[in-house]
């Protein structure tokens, strides 16, 4: 089939978008960025006070890792302890956003619950540590890193390896989506569940690997690290600039460019062709898919997509701490990231912005904040108990609380989207259109079948007892 | 070869602990279509509730039968209550007031319900191994009692095992097919809906079904503490998913399919551990679990649910 | 668009196969033990208006979902414009898939509407001009140039199709919150997006008073002038089969019972006994009648 062919559509979309290839591409850009002032005076005329108000947060999100550091973090020391993030809970705090974004294009996006994410963090984190760190000693091999050359590993620099680990993870993605996707919602959060659990294994346990197969012959090999990992692996550097863990607020910089453009993309699939056959496949998948929506290659998308983000958050985690190990890929991560997205608003970017810069804040700063408050209390009153209760060894018993309340109270999340608002509480009988099939339930065939099955029984009991059947027919229920 | 049905022996007594709690998992997917994150947990707390019990009753070993038996038999007891009453109390907080929101999210809930019954254990016995000493001895009965000339091993440990689990599943069949009850039950998972016009009083039946699955993770809680002597606040995540697995594997709503499931993945651990390695048993489940979602989704014994899906 | 100008001979159903858009051969789809449709033979001509009726649980939406791919026939076949929809491939019946079905140019609405309700009436659109809209997602992801030009071209031709249908004006306004006629409409209008040769109509005015039965009519009538669509329409109010369709067939139990001309098959005994049940039949079938010149052979 060909695309759009009417002469006249053709002529008037070419007056709407004129421009074409790389040079209009780079035109649109600019147009963008040039319009952002006349946006915000359109916004600002909307809602001024909503829109002074993101303006001065946004400001002072991007400032803080320097305010932090000059202002804030010296008033915290000599006057009055503040819970404030410092530059390695920053980075966590925008590693877990753009996981958050990716995962939201997965369960917001096109509703296919993810429980295993955490094993595509993995594998960005270990495509760095492979590629970037002496772990390979017997080969030399280095690309545009500042190692220098004869050194033992394959160093190749972050800037390849970003990308790559992104490949990498929508690769995986793929494999893994592509038998499962077709598996109702349920089925397919317990196959991605153990999936997140087989990668960390696998992870762990590829040392002292003995194998023989044709050519290649293995003796003891060290694939993985083991348990204890890969270090130390080259820190992302740039200009002599390094964005490891020591490399003050540069990483955080670094990590704040990563999740705008994750922002980006996301906001760019969402409003595209792709985004509205997810938001198809979420109401309805049956007329999504008689529609001419390719429901399984839609959904592998996304299902690759969402785990690419993943990647990316794993390399710079690697990169940035120098060293990873598989302990650090648990199920709670998974759910962490699950917990940020419905925390802020299924379905909604900044949502997932907002949910996993404030949950990995509250677990890795607030709680802890909170627990020597509670010790220091604790202590000048002479109470043991107190003192050391630490609230930051039952951050999941609070986020399992969380998880609980905002699916009763607000499955919406703080910040929701709207559309996912009107699905997630039920339409009153007389709205609803279709089948019910939001968050991704999918109807499987034989789940149509079964009941086109009871349907066709019924009405033929129907039109053998009582030939003069009212015209309501049960048999154009359809699929 | 006496170590192939030795090592079906240890892998047939962990498989009936599965079962039980495997049945948990089925019961409630069989009538809510919920897979019960939570119901791991109610285990693990089962196995702390039952190992604080025969601590606090001072039982051991030495003390004679007819003690031992009472004192088992007092803490099922105490157990199965408790865990019942827990297990309904959840459907209650995080499932009931869900039924008619999209399926996926009472499965969120449950996850959220887990993770607050794992830190309800680690806050009750904090993060290390709880262990007991032998209450039931791991003597060898064919030796010592039958004595045979084998180097095979069934102990007191597997017999109390097979003591406990049998007549519950024993009961449990008879409660589901021939009581009114059980009827109910079976009606609601075929169709809640007709089921509630009919008469049946849907809520009850849920709550019935919880309350029953409940107990049987209480039971599989206390023969863990006497045959496995030990139980951590993470535990039910491992086992509530090798449970999981078992109900999967012998087709998810089908009861038979669970003890069937439970018992054949007591055999893959066992087999795995020896004569793999133990550090690839997780994965090899986990395997399967894919395996079987991917290829069989209704599992060995599930023509259920192909029917009523 | 009037009879006459319809191909050859419409009432005999001796049709060349390029005349067919539409060939359905020995049909049969069983569930269980449950022959749903039965050896059916049905054929739709190019361009025409074809009712499919029969009483509640006759099979009606079952072909529908097979000549869709939704389901894979048990036996038979069918095709599109001389492509395979479904058939004996390497050993066993296959069929497409729905999404690919409707890019081979079919597409259709349902009878209790499945609109995607939260998306406005301008996305329900845009979704059923997926099939012919190219941009990948890289190119989603980059805004490239070409995805901004195909967005433009798409919004044009969804807002032409809102146009066609009257819903212009609410192209804002989420599918869920149109009142019942409304959403019907853009329903067609998003069945249209796909751009069909073969429109499926599940019962399209069911629900709808007098006064919009008759437009609804109307509008089927036009679009097969305007655009010269072929269309499959499901329907029970006999009023609009006997005043719209060039041909009717009736299918009872999954088979077909009768096939030909509106006033033929009202006059057929078979069709009124399935309805009405055998004294009624033999009350009002006239002597004449009992001669029904268009008897499929799939009776048999």
């Amino acid at each position: 089939m060909s695309g759009i062919d009417d002469p006249r559509i053709i002529e008037a979309a070419r007056r709407e978008a004129p421009r074409s290839g790389v040079l209009g591409w780079l035109a649109n850009i600019l147009d963008a960025i040039t319009g952002i002032p006349g946006k915000w005076r359109e916004s600002f005329r909307r809602g001024p006070v909503r829109t002074v108000a993101l303006t001065v947060l946004l400001g002072l999100g991007v400032a803080y890792p320097i305010l932090a550091l000059y202002v804030l973090a010296p008033f915290s020391r000599n006057v009055f302890p503040l819970p404030l993030a410092g530059d390695t809970d920053l980075v966590f705090m925008l590693i877990f956003a753009t996981m958050a974004i990716g995962l939201n294009v997965v369960i917001g996006f096109a509703g296919l619950l993810d429980l295993g994410y955490v094993a595509f963090y993995a594998l960005g984190a270990y495509t760095a540590a492979f590629l970037a760190s002496p772990h390979w000693s017997g080969l030399s091999f280095v690309l545009l890193s500042d190692v220098p050359p004869g050194f033992p590993g394959i160093h190749i620099a972050f800037w390849f390896i970003l990308p790559l680990a992104a490949i990498v993870a929508a690769f995986w993605g793929a494999l893994l989506g592509a038998p499962t996707l077709r598996l109702r919602g349920d089925y397919l959060a317990i196959v991605t569940l153990g999936f997140g659990e087989i990668v960390p294994v696998i992870f762990k346990n590829l040392v002292g690997v003995n194998f023989e197969l044709g050519p290649i012959k293995l003796v003891d090999a060290n694939l993985t690290g083991g348990p204890l990992g890969i270090n130390p692996i080259d820190p992302p550097n740039l200009f002599g600039i390094k964005f490891g863990a020591v490399g003050g607020v540069a990483p955080v910089y670094l990590a704040m460019v990563i999740v705008f453009v994750s922002l980006l993309i996301a906001r760019n699939l969402e409003h595209s062709r792709m985004g509205r056959a997810w938001a198809a496949i979420r109401e309805d998948e049956t007329a999504a898919e008689m529609m001419g929506v390719n429901t399984v290659r839609t959904k592998l998308l996304a299902f690759a997509l969402g785990a690419s983000f993943a990647g990316l958050a794993g390399s710079l985690q690697a990169s940035y701490q120098g060293a990873t190990t598989s302990d650090f890929f648990q199920f709670s991560t998974s759910i962490l990231v699950v917990i940020m997205i419905i925390l802020g608003g299924i379905g909604n970017i900044y949502g997932a912005l907002v949910g996993a810069l404030a949950l990995v804040y509250v677990d890795k700063v607030l709680l802890a904040w909170i627990g020597q408050r509670m010790q220091g209390f604790g202590r000048s009153i002479d109470n043991d108990a107190i003192a050391h209760l630490n609230p930051a060894s039952f951050n999941f018993l609070i986020f399992g609380i969380v998880l609980v309340a905002m699916m009763r109270f607000r499955p919406e999340g703080l910040i929701p989207n709207r559309q996912r608002t009107a699905e997630l509480h039920e339409a009153p009988p007389d709205q609803a259109i279709g089948s019910a099939a939001v968050l991704g339930e999918a109807a499987i065939a034989s789940e149509a079948q079964a009941e086109a099955i009871a349907e066709e029984v019924a009405s033929e009991q129907g039109s053998a007892s009582q030939p003069d059947a009212p015209p309501r027919d049960p048999d154009g229920a359809g699929p | 070869m006496e170590q192939l049905i030795q090592t079906a022996i240890i892998g047939l007594s962990n498989g009936l602990i599965y079962a039980l709690v495997a049945l948990g998992y089925t019961l409630v997917y069989g009538i809510i279509e919920l897979i019960n994150f939570a119901h791991g947990s109610v285990f693990m707390l089962g196995s702390m509730l039952a190992l604080t019990l025969f601590l606090a009753l001072g039982i051991h070993g030495s003390m004679p039968v007819g003690v031992i038996l009472l004192a088992i038999l007092l803490v099922l007891l105490v157990t199965m209550t408790v865990t019942a009453t827990l297990n309904v109390a959840i459907e209650r907080v995080a499932y009931r007031p869900l039924r008619h929101a999209p399926k996926l999210a009472p499965l969120i809930s449950a996850i959220g319900m887990d993770f607050v019954l794992q830190n309800v254990g680690l806050l009750w016995k904090g993060p290390a191994n709880q262990s007991i000493e032998n209450i039931v001895p791991p003597t060898n009965v064919l030796t010592t009692v039958l004595g045979l000339q084998t180097g095979l091993e069934i102990s007191y440990k597997q017999l109390m095992v097979a003591a406990v689990t049998i007549p519950l599943l024993v009961a449990l069949t008879w409660f589901v097919t021939r009581t009114r009850q059980g009827k109910a039950m079976r009606a609601t998972a075929q169709d809640p809906d007709t089921s509630g016009l009919m008469g049946i009083n849907v809520n009850r039946t849920i709550a019935i079904t919880f309350l029953i699955g409940g107990a049987l993770a209480g039971a599989a809680g206390t023969v863990q503490i006497l045959f496995n002597n030990t139980t951590v606040w993470n535990l039910g995540f491992r086992f509530g998913l090798n449970a999981f697995t078992s109900a999967v594997l012998g087709g998810i709503g089908n009861l038979p399919g669970a003890v069937l499931g439970g018992l054949i993945l007591g055999m893959i651990n066992a087999y795995s551990d020896r004569y793999l390695a133990a550090q690839w048993t997780n994965a090899i489940v986990f395997a399967v679990l894919i395996g079987i979602l991917v290829f069989r989704p209704t599992g060995l014994l599930g023509q259920q649910l192909a029917e009523r899906a | 668009m009037t009879a006459e100008k319809l191909p050859t001979d419409i009432r005999t159903g001796v049709l060349r196969d390029e005349e067919l858009l539409v060939k359905a051969r020995g049909v049969t789809k069983r569930f269980g033990g449950l022959v749903a449709v039965n050896n059916v033979d049905f054929d739709i001509p190019r361009g025409s208006i074809v009712s499919l009726i029969g009483p509640n649980g006759a099979g009606k939406t079952t072909f529908f979902n097979m000549i869709t791919g939704y389901y894979t026939p048990t036996a038979g076949e069918i095709s599109l414009d001389r492509k395979t929809i479904a058939g004996m491939r390497r050993g066993r019946i296959r069929s497409l898939k729905p999404h690919e079905v409707t890019a081979l140019g079919i597409g259709r609405t349902f009878q209790n509407i499945r609109l995607f309700g939260t998306m406005s009436s301008l996305d329900n659109v845009l979704v059923g001009l997926h099939v012919h809209l190219r941009s990948h997602f890289w190119d989603a992801i980059l805004r490239t140039p070409s995805v901004y030009r195909e967005e433009a071209a798409a919004r044009e031709q969804a807002r032409q199709l809102l146009d066609l249908v009257g819903l212009l004006d609410r192209q804002e306004t989420w599918a869920r919150n149109l009142p019942y006629g409304d959403q019907r409409r853009l329903e067609i209008a998003r069945a249209l997006a796909t751009r069909p040769k073969l429109l499926l109509l599940d019962e399209p005015t069911a629900g709808m008073n007098a006064g919009e039965t008759r437009d609804m009519t109307d509008f089927i009538r036009r679009l097969r002038a305007e655009l010269g669509l072929t269309v499959l329409l499901i329907e029970h109010d006999m009023r609009v089969v006997m005043g719209i369709s060039d041909r009717v067939t009736v299918l009872d139990y999954g088979e077909v019972i009768a096939e030909g001309s509106p006033a033929e098959v009202r006059a057929n005994p078979k069709v009124i006994e399935a309805y009405l049940g055998r004294g009624a039949a033999d009350q009002a079938a006239p002597p004449a009648a009992g001669a029904s010149p268009a008897q499929s052979s799939s009776e048999a």
